[in-house]
Parts: structure tokens; sequence; C-alpha cells
């Protein structure tokens, strides 16, 4: 039973990767921007829910503020960061530093303003109860699932149906004919952004109500979800997804062979063994090289 | 006073000598590595345990630092021959991560967290080194020894190759250059640099622990390259001097309280390699630069 309570808790986890990681996509599919300093609206997002919950406001206005920080902070980083950069060489080298850079500000602005310790909310969502005999299954796990299946659901409806999803995806595909319609590639790319970094407040939201959240987080999942649109196929959403997946199974289900420090190694081993053997991923194209 | 400087000299010739080995990968070869600290640290461990259990041999120690890091960049050189680009950093975290875990792990070499401890003071052929004055000599030898070598081999038909796979991979095959050679080449002469680096800086502390070769370490030293300037042979030099004296700046500035001043000074790097990028990508000792 504990394979199976393991398998469970790396569901919970990688549903959570998978949104992230998803926004990540969705940018850089639009944009083909890599957006190294996702993980820091992530950040953001889970501290702006714990300082709201401390203050006393209510959970879904504490989300919403959670909201708005990360989707102003995508904003910012399209707006002030990479089009400016993009403006002169637009080298992914050049993207990737600032981007970093940014991140580290981030990162230690939480530090001066909220320590370097775990911080958390406290909430009844970890409290589990059994489905199975020895198999024990948290609210917690139901509200990613849930998260995770309305958004990616609304999300697919989005791309697929709506004018404006369409010309996300025409984005990628092909700016110049985009703009041959009229269309404002620069809107759409704040667009691409505000969405992508949305993605990732659910997880932040989750993160903070049931494992707690550090100032390292940004950098963590920043790299999970790279790790995780490598494995599933940069710039697929589908591929993001399952990748999210995979690393948080594969995270949890290695605590059953080996100590629990390596459980975060492990997701990158299965991302070197991608890298190294498939690198273009479950789901992604053939790369042009 | 004059000791602390003296250290200061001493960790600025050694942190010189590993940022220009970057340099070499990222400025030269285009090879986007954010694991250098991983092989640094495989020096300063290789370097540790020769010192403790052989003799502390400052030629020893830095021999034995360079070839373990030149023989194990090749794990870093595998992922480089798949990938580029994007792809390649990725990989290169994933490898930082995985051996940020191995060397926490890794007990019975690494000492785990708590580290090695207890490296006995340098010596050079049996000469004492404990004098800082003579080990700051070293470094400083190590440095510039270092530094004529990579300018001797960038400037010849090596560097020149290099620089042609950088600019672009298909014409350098094009015209006939073995690219897996190279960029094999290119990750092992920059990670046994590191290496030798390592070992030098397991002497000057007299203590490796992992706290030293974790992703920060990497980023501190990738910003010293890209801060300086990727791709000159100065740049690498003046982004270590800056970023080493900026926490030793901070401590004098009022109004900081101490506990907060090591996020303080990661904050103003993290802003400064921001800032730098949006507006002076090529780095202070770099060209302004064109169109490339």
């Amino acid at each position: 039973m504990l394979l199976a309570q393991l398998l469970v808790s790396g569901i919970q986890t990688g549903l959570l990767y998978a949104l992230t990681a998803a926004g990540f996509a969705l940018i850089f599919g639009a944009t083909r921007i890599f957006h190294f300093a996702h993980g820091a609206a992530y950040a953001l997002a889970g501290y702006g829910f714990v300082f709201a919950v401390r203050a006393g406001w209510s959970w879904p206005l504490a989300a919403l503020l959670a909201t708005v920080l990360a989707v102003g902070f995508g904003l910012f980083m399209d707006a002030f960061v990479y089009r400016p950069i993009q403006r002169h060489t637009g080298s992914f080298f050049t993207v990737f530093v600032a981007a970093f850079g940014v991140v580290i500000v981030v990162q230690s602005g939480i530090e001066i303003g909220f320590g370097r310790a775990f911080v958390a909310v406290t909430s009844s969502l970890t409290r589990a109860s059994a489905v199975l005999p020895g198999l024990y299954l948290a609210r917690a796990f139901w509200i990613a699932l849930g998260a995770a299946a309305v958004l990616f659901g609304a999300l697919g409806l989005f791309l697929a149906r709506t004018r404006t999803g369409i010309a996300l995806r025409a984005l990628a595909e092909n700016p110049d004919l985009l703009r041959a319609y009229g269309l404002s590639a620069r809107r759409l790319s704040a667009l691409a952004f505000a969405l992508g970094s949305a993605l990732a407040v659910p997880g932040a939201v989750l993160g903070a109500a049931t494992t707690g959240l550090s100032p390292s987080v940004a950098s963590h999942v920043m790299l999970v979800s790279l790790a995780a649109s490598v494995v599933g196929g940069i710039g697929s959403l589908r591929g993001a997804a399952a990748g999210g997946l995979v690393l948080g199974v594969a995270e949890n289900l290695v605590v059953s062979v080996l100590d629990t420090q390596w459980s975060e190694a492990a997701g990158f081993v299965v991302l070197f063994a991608f890298i190294l053997f498939r690198p273009r991923g479950i789901f992604g194209a053939a790369l042009a090289r | 006073m004059t000791a602390y400087l003296l250290n200061l000299a001493q960790l600025a010739a050694i942190f010189g000598l590993l940022a220009a080995s970057l340099n070499v990968l990222v400025g030269y070869g285009g090879i986007f590595s954010v694991a250098h600290a991983v092989f640094f640290g495989f020096g300063a461990y290789a370097g540790a345990q020769i010192a403790l259990n052989v003799a502390p041999d400052v030629l020893l120690v830095s021999a034995a630092g360079g070839l373990v890091a030149g023989v194990l960049s090749l794990a870093l050189a595998l992922p480089a021959l798949r990938v580029r680009g994007e792809y390649f950093v990725v990989a290169s975290l994933g490898l930082q991560m995985v051996a940020t875990t191995a060397f926490t792990e890794a007990e019975p070499v690494t000492g785990g967290l708590g580290g090695l401890v207890g490296i006995p003071p340098p010596q050079l052929l049996g000469l004492s080194l404990a004098s800082p004055w003579a080990f700051l000599a070293v470094c400083l030898a190590a440095l510039f020894g270092g530094l004529a070598v990579m300018r001797l081999l960038m400037r010849g038909s090596f560097g020149r190759s290099l620089m042609a796979l950088r600019d672009s991979e298909s014409a350098a095959e094009a015209f006939g250059k073995n690219v897996a050679l190279l960029k094999t080449l290119a990750v092992a002469l920059g990670c046994a640099i590191a290496g030798v680096a390592g070992g030098l800086f397991a002497l000057q502390m007299a203590f490796v622990n992992v706290e030293s070769f974790t992703l920060d370490q990497s980023v501190l030293v990738l910003a010293m390259v890209i801060v300086g300037g990727a791709g000159t042979l100065a740049g690498p030099l003046v982004g270590t001097l800056l970023l080493l004296l900026l926490p030793a700046a901070l401590s004098f500035l009022p109004g900081i309280p101490p506990t907060e001043i090591g996020a303080v000074q990661q904050a103003i790097y993290g802003l400064a390699m921001t800032l730098l990028m949006i507006f002076r990508p090529a780095g202070l000792a770099g060209r302004a630069q064109g169109k490339r």
C-alpha cells in the first residue's frame, strides 16, 4: 500500500507541477521566450497569499490577490525585461541571465520580508481520510485534481474555440502573417504572459496551504517547470502537463527505494535521461539542429 | 586587517581563475553551463582528499583537482553534444541539482553536510606555504598561468574554431571542423581549470563542504563572467573583483542589519545582472555591441 500512497501523493504534486509547467509552455509556445522567471511568479503568488491570509483576508480574496500578483509580474517581465532585450539582441542567453537576475531579486526580497524559514497557512486541507484500507487521500488531492481538470479543460476550449485563443496559436506559428491580419502581436504576447503566470497560482496557493513555502521555491519551481517542459516536449501544452505528472510521480516514488533527500534529484535524473536519449520530449516535434 | 585583505586577495585570485575557466565555455564556446560549481567542487573534494591522505602539496593537489574535474566533465560534454541553447541550460541545471544531492549524500568521500575538515596547510615541494603572502603568490601564479594558457589557446586555431562554432555551428561543420571534438575539448579544458581552482580553494579554506558548490555558486560565477563581459580576457576578472568586493563594501554601509547582508547582496547582483542584460548585454569590459 506504501507504493499506492506514494503514487497518489506523486499525482497530487504532479498535477500542480503540470499546471505551472503548462503556464510556462503557453508562454514559450506563443512568444518563443524562455521564461526562466516563471518560478518567481509562483513564489510571489504563494507569499502574497500567505501575507493576505495572515492579515485576516478571506481565502478567495487572498487567492485573488495572489492571481493579481502573478499576472502583474508576468506583464511586468514582458513589458520591461523581455521586450527591451528583444529590441536589441534577443539572444536567448541574454534573456536567460536577465530572467535569472529577476529570480534572484525576488528570492532575496522574500528572504528579507518573510525570513528564510518555511511559511504556511494553517488549513484542514491536509487532513486525510482513508478511501481504501491503508490508502489516505487529503482534501488537497481532490482540489488539485479539480483545479487541474477545470483549468486544462478551459484552456483547451479557449485555445481551440475562441478567436483570441486561435490568434495565440497563430502567434506561435507565424507572427508576420498574424500582423498581416491586423492583430497585435504585442497585445497577444502580453495575454500569453498574463494567462501563463495565472496558471502558476493554483500550485502556489495549494503549496502554501499544504507543504509550505520557502524563498528558494522560486528556483525550485522554475527548475521543475523547465524540466517538465523538456520532458514533455518544449512548447507543447499537453507535453508540459504530462511532463509535470511524470516528474511529480518520479519524485515521490523514488522515496520507496532511496532516502527522501534524493527525491528532488530524481526529477532531474529523468530530465537528464530525456535530454540524452530523447531531447524532443514525449510529444515534441523533431528538433531542428 | 592585513590578514583579511590577504584572504580576500587569495579568494579573488581563485575565483578569477574559476570565472576565466567558465569563460572558455560561455564566452568562447557558446556552451552556457550553469553547473560550473559542480566541477569546482569535484576539484575541491579531490584536492582535499589528496591533501588529507597523501600530501598537501600545491602541485599535487591542483593536478588531482584538474584531472578529476577534467575527466568528469564528460557528464557535461555529453548533453552539450546532444542539445544546444535553452535545452543545454536546462540540462546543466539538472546536472547541478543532481550533483548537489550527490555531494551531500556521498559522505565517505565528501563528508556530507559537515564537509571535510582539517586540511593541512599547503606546501610546495616540501617548502611550507603557511604564510598568507606565499600562498597568495601561488594563487596569483595559478591565475596568470591559467590566463596565459587560455589566451594562447583562444588566440590559436583551437580558439578560432571554437568561436566559429559558437557563432554558427552548421557553418563551422561545413568548413570541416570536428564539432564534437571541439566541444568536448572546450568543456574538458574549462572544467579542468575549474578543478585546479577547486583544489586551491580547498587548501585556502582548509575546509570544504557542499555549501560552496551549489546552484547559487554556479550562478555567482556565471554572473562574474557576464557582468564583466563574456568572451573577453579581462571581463571575468573585472566581474570577479566587483562581485567579491560587493559584500565587503556592503558591510561598511550603515543601515543594513548584518543578518540581511547576504540577501541584500544577492538582490543587488541579481538586479545588476538584469539591468546589464537590458542596457549593456556585452558586459562591462565587452565592446559596446552592434549587430552580431
